[in-house]
C-alpha cells in the first residue's frame, strides 16, 4: 500500500497564538518500502506519522494511503480506514491495562468485525514467543512483553501498513534489537510498508530509504 | 460493529475496573432506596387502610351528624339499606369514683349491633359488643389515670351524672382510626347509658354515626347517592369504606409526598455524584479510550461502549436500592411502628419502586450524558504526544437526551404529586440551590486565579488548586454547599419548633379549654372561676356546628371536587355568632357590623378561606345547622392569629342568624399556674356536663406529633447529607492522581507531610468559609420557609444551635476531606514517579 503526502500543513494551539507543526511537507511511500524517520526532538516526526496514519487531520494539503484520500475523511472514517489495513506500534506500548495479552490483541480485528479474532491473536502472541501468556495483564509484563504484545496487536489483523514511532525508545539495547528484529521479520512476512521513526542510525540503516525532518519540513528524503 | 462485540468490549474493560464507578452505584443507590422506602411505606399504609376500610370506618357506609340523632325517617331509611349500628361520640369529663380525679375523655356509646366489622376485644380476651347498660368499658390509659384496679369489683367512673360500673379494660377498639384524633382516653357505654349522663342536652358538641353493613352486591356510592337524595337537607357527612380515615390518609399521603420531594432532593445530589463520578472513571480512561481510537474504534462505538458500562453499573446500583427500598418499611414498621397510624403488612408495591427505578435512571442519564458525550471528542492523536484538548463540545442530540431526561424527571414528579404546584415549586428551588452553587463555583475559580499569588508556596498551591485544570472545585462546592446549606436548614426548622413550642405558645396560650357551658349557666360559671381565681381571663363565646352547602351561588353537593384549599367544605366546622369583632381578628374587607344589628343575615369569613372559595363581600353564603339552612351575606373578610390557642372560628354570623339554634357556650380561661389545679378540680363536678380541657396536654400532644414529624424529614434529610459526603469524597478522589503527583513533587523538594496537609488545609477551609457563610443564608432561608409557609408558625430559630450545628457540619466535612487526603500522604515518591 503507497503512501503520498503533498503540502501537508498542521498548526496546532488556539487562534491566538498557533503553533506551525508541519509546514508544506512532502513525502512518497511506495507500497512495500521501508522508510525510516529521523530528526530532532520537536521537528514534526510524530506529527507527520499521525497525519499519515490518519489519527490527526491536517489543516492543508493531501494525503492519499492505499488509494484512500484521508485529507477528505473525518476521524471516525479514519477510524474505519484504520481498521485491518493500518498497524501502529507506539514508544509507550499503550496497551489497555483492564485486558488481558490476548484481549489486547484480539481488540482491533473485533473492531474491524473479525469472527476469528482471537483465534488469530493466538496465532500472533506466538509468533512473537508470547504463546505462553497470552492470560497476563500487562501490568504482569515486561517492558519487552509488552512491545511484543503491541508489535503483535499492530500485525495480527494483516495490514499493509505499520506505523511505529520509536519502538524501541522504552527498552534496553538487547531488548530494543530483539523487538527491532520481529518487527522487521513479521512486516516482511506481510510484505507490508513500514514507516518507522527513530534516532537510531543503526536502525534507520535497515530500512531502504531514510527520510530526515526538521523545523516541520522534509529536509532529506 | 455489533452489539455484541461492543458489549464482550465493555463487559470486559468493566469487569477489570468497575472500582472506578464506586461512586455512582453509591450515589444511586442511596437515592433510589430512600425513594422506593418512602413510597413503600407510604403505599403500604395507604393500601392497609383502604384494606382495612370497612373496620377503620365500622360499616360500609358512614352517616355522620353533629349535634343530633338521626329522626325516625332517617333511621327507617338507613335500616332499608343494611344492617344498622348506631354510635354517639363526644368529648366529656371522666370522674373517678371517689371524685378525687377528673380527665376529659372520648366517650362513645355504641348500640348491641357494634361492631358490624372487626372486632371490639377487652385485655382479658373477650371480643365483647356494648357493655351492658350501667357499665362502661375503659381504656389502659384511663386506668392508669384514675389508679384502677382491673381486677377489683364495682370499682365507678362518673360521666356526667351516671356512675358506670368498669367492666373491662379496652384492648382493641376496631374503628379507632376512623374515629380521628383523640384527646383523652376512650370509655365505651352502652347506647341505653347516655341518657343516665344527662350529657347529651339541646346544642351538646356530639356526633351520631349511623354505620351500615350492606348487602355484598350493593354499592356503597349508590346507596349514599340514594339516601342524600332523600334527605337533601339532612346535613350529613358521609363516608364510604374506601376512604374510612380521611385525616390519617391526607396525612399520610402529603407526608409521604414531602419526603418523597426531600428524597428526590437526594436523588439529584446523587446526580451530582454520578455526573462526577461517570466524569473521573472516563478521566482515567483517556488512554484507553485514545488506543481503542488508534486500533480503528469510531467515537460512536466509544460512546456505545461507555454507554453500556455506565448503565450496566446503574441498573445494578438501582436494583439493590429497590431491594433495600422494598423491604425498609418491614425495618421502618419493627422500629417504629408505633408512630405509624397502622402497621402495613409486608408487600412489593410496584408502583413506587417503578417510579423510584424511572427516577434513578433518568437521573443516571441526565448527569453521566455530557461526561459520556465528551469521550467522543478524545483525540487519538493524544497517544502520540501531549495534544490540544479539544474536548467539552456536547453534541445536539446528548444535549436534548439531556433536557428529555430532566424534563420527564419534572413530569414524573408532578405527575405523581398530591399538589403538582408545590412539587415544581420545591424542583424550581433545588435546581435554583444548584445553579446558584454552581454559580459560585464559578466565581471562586475565577477569583483564585485573579488574585495575586501568594508568596507562601503552600498557600500559592491551595490557591492554584481551586483554578487548576481539572480541578474539583465545582464538585466541592456543591457537595459542601448542599450539605452545610442542609445540617443549617434542619437545625433551623428544629430550633424554632422547638422554640414555638416551648416558650412561645404557653405565654400567650390560655390554661383551659371549657366545651359545652349551658347557655343558661354562664354566669354561674364565670362566678365559679372568679371564685377560685380572681386573676382569671374567661373569653366565653357562643359554639355551633354547621357544614357550608352553598357559596358564591354554587351548590357544595354540586362539586366534583373540592377547590384548592377549601377545607372548609368538608364536613361539619364550628361556627358563632357575635356583635363584636372576635379578639385577635383583624377586618381586612367590607366592614363589622354593629354590635346590636338585627337586620338580615350576615356572616364574616376568614380572607384565606374567603380566597379558597372565590368569594368575597357582597357574595352569599348558606350553612347548615342543625338541619336548618340558614343563608347570609358575607359582610366582611377577617385576618385572624391562629396560633396563640384563642377562640376563633373561620365563620362568624352577625346576631340573629343562627342565636335560635340551640347551642351551648365555649370558654377559654387564662389563669396564672397556682390556680389551674383548683380550677381543674372545681369546673367538673360543678358543670358535669362540660369537658375541660388542659392545653398543657394539647400542647404535650402536639409537641410529640410535630417532634415525629421532624424525625421522619431528619431522617429523608440525613439521606440527602449522607449522598452530599459521597459526593465530597468521590470528589476529593477524582482529584487524588493530580494531588499525588504534586505532593511528591514537593516531596522531592524537601516538604514534610505536615505541610502538605497543610495546604490541603488551606484550601479546604478557603472553601468552607465562603460556603458557610452562604449556606447560612440559604439555610435559614429554606428554614424560614418550613417554619412560616408551611407549618405557620413564628421564625424562632435558635441562633446558637444553628451556628453550633454549621460549624459542627464544617468540622465534619473538613474531616472528611483531611481524611481522605491522607492516602496521598502515603504515596512513596519512588514507587509514584515509576506509576506518573
Amino acid at each position: 500500500m503507497a503512501i503520498t503526502a503533498r503540502n501537508v500543513m498542521l498548526t496546532l494551539g488556539q487562534s491566538s497564538s498557533p503553533v506551525e507543526i508541519l509546514r508544506d511537507v512532502d513525502l512518497s511511500v511506495a507500497e512495500g518500502e521501508s522508510v525510516a524517520l529521523l530528526g530532532p526532538s520537536g521537528s514534526g516526526k510524530s506529527s507527520l506519522m499521525a497525519v499519515l496514519a490518519g489519527l490527526e487531520r491536517a489543516q492543508g494539503g493531501s494525503i492519499m494511503v492505499g488509494g484512500l484520500d484521508f485529507a477528505a475523511m473525518d476521524e471516525d472514517a479514519l477510524a474505519r480506514a484504520r481498521r485491518g489495513r493500518i498497524g501502529i506500534v507506539l514508544q509507550a506500548f499503550h496497551l489497555l491495562p483492564t485486558m488481558t495479552a490476548l484481549e489486547n490483541v484480539a481488540v482491533p480485528m473485533e473492531l474491524a468485525g473479525f469472527t476469528d479474532a482471537f483465534d488469530r491473536a493466538k496465532v500472533e502472541l506466538e509468533a512473537v514467543g508470547l504463546g505462553h501468556r497470552t492470560g497476563h495483564y500487562p501490568s504482569q509484563l515486561s517492558g519487552g512483553e509488552q512491545q511484543r504484545v503491541a508489535i503483535a496487536r499492530a500485525i495480527a489483523a494483516g495490514p499493509k501498513v505499520i506505523f511505529a514511532d520509536e519502538p524501541t525508545g522504552n527498552l534496553d539495547g538487547t531488548t530494543g534489537d530483539a523487538i527491532i528484529d520481529l518487527l522487521f521479520a513479521r512486516r516482511a512476512a506481510l510484505g507490508a510498508t513500514l514507516l518507522i521513526i527513530t534516532h537510531d542510525p543503526a536502525l534507520a540503516k535497515r530500512c531502504d530509504r531514510v527520510v530526515t525532518m526538521r523545523d516541520g519540513k522534509v529536509v532529506g528524503a | 460493529m455489533t452489539l455484541a462485540t461492543l458489549w464482550r468490549l465493555a463487559r470486559r474493560d468493566l469487569s477489570a475496573r468497575i472500582r472506578g464507578l464506586r461512586l455512582l452505584a453509591v450515589c444511586l443507590f442511596l437515592g433510589v432506596a430512600t425513594l422506593a422506602a418512602i413510597g413503600s411505606l407510604t403505599r403500604g399504609i395507604t393500601e392497609e387502610l383502604e384494606n382495612r376500610g370497612q373496620t377503620v370506618l365500622g360499616g360500609d357506609l358512614q352517616i355522620a351528624i353533629a349535634q343530633r340523632v338521626a329522626s325516625d325517617a332517617e333511621l327507617a331509611a338507613f335500616a332499608r339499606e343494611g344492617a344498622l349500628s348506631q354510635t354517639v361520640r363526644l368529648r366529656a369529663m371522666a370522674v373517678s369514683g371517689d371524685g378525687a380525679r377528673n380527665v376529659l375523655a372520648e366517650l362513645k356509646a355504641v348500640d348491641a349491633a357494634y361492631p358490624l366489622y372487626g372486632a371490639f376485644t377487652l385485655a382479658d380476651g373477650r371480643a365483647v359488643s356494648a357493655p351492658p347498660p350501667g357499665q362502661i368499658y375503659v381504656s389502659p390509659s384511663l386506668v392508669d389515670k384514675f389508679g384502677i384496679d382491673p381486677a377489683a369489683k364495682d370499682v365507678e367512673v362518673r360521666f356526667g351524672t351516671a356512675r358506670l360500673r368498669v367492666a373491662g379494660v379496652i384492648a382493641g377498639e376496631p374503628d379507632r382510626l376512623g374515629e380521628g384524633f383523640a384527646l383523652g382516653p376512650v370509655a365505651v357505654i352502652n347506647l341505653k347509658s347516655l341518657g343516665d349522663t344527662a350529657l347529651i342536652q339541646p346544642g351538646s358538641l356530639f356526633e351520631s354515626k349511623y354505620r351500615l353493613k350492606l348487602p355484598a352486591s350493593a354499592d356503597p356510592v349508590a346507596v349514599a347517592e340514594r339516601l342524600k337524595s332523600a334527605f337533601p337537607d339532612g346535613g350529613w357527612e358521609v363516608t364510604d369504606r374506601s376512604n374510612g380515615a380521611p385525616g390519617t390518609r391526607r396525612f399520610i399521603e402529603r407526608m409521604g409526598q414531602f419526603l418523597t420531594l426531600v428524597g428526590l432532593a437526594s436523588l439529584v445530589i446523587a446526580g451530582i455524584g454520578v455526573g462526577n463520578g461517570v466524569s473521573s472513571y472516563l478521566e482515567g480512561k483517556r488512554a484507553g479510550i485514545a488506543t481503542l481510537k488508534v486500533l480503528g474504534a469510531d467515537s460512536g462505538s466509544i460512546f456505545r461502549i461507555y454507554v453500556m458500562q455506565i448503565l450496566a453499573v446503574a441498573a445494578s446500583a438501582v436494583i439493590a436500592g429497590l431491594v433495600v427500598g422494598a423491604v425498609a418499611p418491614m425495618a421502618i414498621t419493627a422500629l417504629a411502628g408505633d408512630v405509624l397510624p397502622v402497621q402495613p403488612g409486608f408487600a412489593i408495591h410496584p408502583a413506587p419502586l417503578a417510579t423510584s427505578a424511572a427516577y434513578g435512571l433518568l437521573i443516571t442519564l441526565a448527569f453521566a450524558l455530557p461526561p459520556l458525550a465528551r469521550t467522543r471528542h478524545v483525540p487519538a492523536a493524544g497517544l502520540l504526544r501531549a495534544v490540544f484538548d479539544r474536548g467539552g463540545r456536547i453534541d445536539v442530540p446528548t444535549a436534548a437526551a439531556v433536557v428529555i431526561a430532566i424534563a420527564a424527571v419534572v413530569a414524573l414528579a408532578a405527575y405523581s404529586a398530591r399538589e403538582p404546584l408545590f412539587s415544581l415549586g420545591f424542583m424550581a428551588a433545588a435546581a435554583g440551590l444548584l445553579a446558584l452553587l454552581t454559580l459560585i463555583a464559578w466565581g471562586i475559580r475565577l477569583g483564585a486565579a485573579r488574585l495575586p499569588r501568594p508568596k507562601a508556596p503552600l498557600l500559592r498551591l491551595a490557591l492554584t488548586n481551586l483554578h487548576r485544570p481539572g480541578a474539583q472545585t465545582g464538585a466541592l462546592v456543591v457537595a459542601l454547599g448542599l450539605g452545610l446549606t442542609l445540617f443549617v436548614t434542619m437545625a433551623t426548622i428544629q430550633t424554632s419548633l422547638t422554640n414555638e413550642i416551648r416558650s412561645t405558645v404557653p405565654a400567650r396560650a390560655p390554661s383551659f379549654f371549657v366545651l359545652d357551658i349551658p347557655q343558661v349557666e354562664r354566669d354561674r360559671f364565670t362566678a365559679l372561676v372568679k371564685s377560685k381565681a380572681p386573676d382569671a381571663t374567661i373569653n366565653m363565646i357562643p359554639a355551633l356546628r354547621g357544614s357550608v352547602t352553598a357559596f358564591g351561588g354554587q351548590r357544595v353537593a354540586d362539586l366534583t371536587t373540592l377547590p384548592e384549599g377549601a377545607w372548609v367544605l368538608r364536613g361539619d366546622r364550628g361556627l358563632t355568632y357575635s356583635g363584636a369583632l372576635p379578639r385577635g381578628s383583624t377586618v381586612t374587607a367590607g366592614a363589622w357590623w354593629p354590635t346590636n344589628y338585627s337586620g338580615p343575615p350576615l356572616v364574616s369569613l376568614e380572607e384565606d378561606v374567603a380566597a379558597s372559595l372565590s368569594v368575597g363581600v357582597g357574595d352569599s353564603i348558606a350553612v347548615n345547622v342543625l338541619g336548618v339552612e340558614v343563608e347570609a351575606k358575607i359582610a366582611s373578610l377577617r385576618r385572624v392569629e391562629w396560633d396563640n390557642f384563642g377562640l376563633n372560628y373561620v365563620i362568624v354570623f352577625a346576631p340573629g342568624a343562627i342565636d335560635k339554634a340551640p347551642h351551648n357556650m365555649v370558654a377559654t380561661l387564662t389563669v396564672p399556674l397556682a390556680s389551674e389545679a383548683a380550677l381543674g378540680r372545681a369546673i367538673p363536678p360543678a358543670f358535669p356536663s362540660s369537658s375541660m380541657i388542659e392545653v398543657r396536654d394539647v400542647v404535650s400532644q402536639i409537641t410529640t406529633l410535630l417532634t415525629q414529624m421532624a424525625r421522619a424529614i431528619a431522617a429523608a434529610a440525613s439521606i440527602a447529607i449522607l449522598a452530599g459526603i459521597a459526593v465530597l469524597v468521590g470528589a476529593i478522589a477524582a482529584s487524588r492522581a493530580r494531588r499525588v503527583y504534586d505532593s511528591v513533587i514537593l516531596k522531592l523538594l524537601g516538604s514534610t507531610r505536615a505541610q502538605i496537609l497543610g495546604a490541603q488545609a488551606i484550601e479546604y477551609a478557603l472553601l468552607s468559609a465562603v460556603l458557610a457563610l452562604l449556606a447560612l443564608g440559604l439555610g435559614m432561608g429554606a428554614g424560614w420557609y418550613v417554619i412560616t409557609q408551611l407549618f405557620d408558625f413564628d421564625f424562632a430559630p435558635d441562633m446558637v444551635v444553628v451556628l453550633a450545628t454549621l460549624f459542627g457540619g464544617a468540622a465534619i466535612t473538613f474531616v472528611f476531606g483531611m481524611a481522605s487526603s491522607l492516602p496521598i500522604l502515603a504515596a512513596k515518591p519512588a514507587a509514584a514517579l515509576r506509576s506518573l
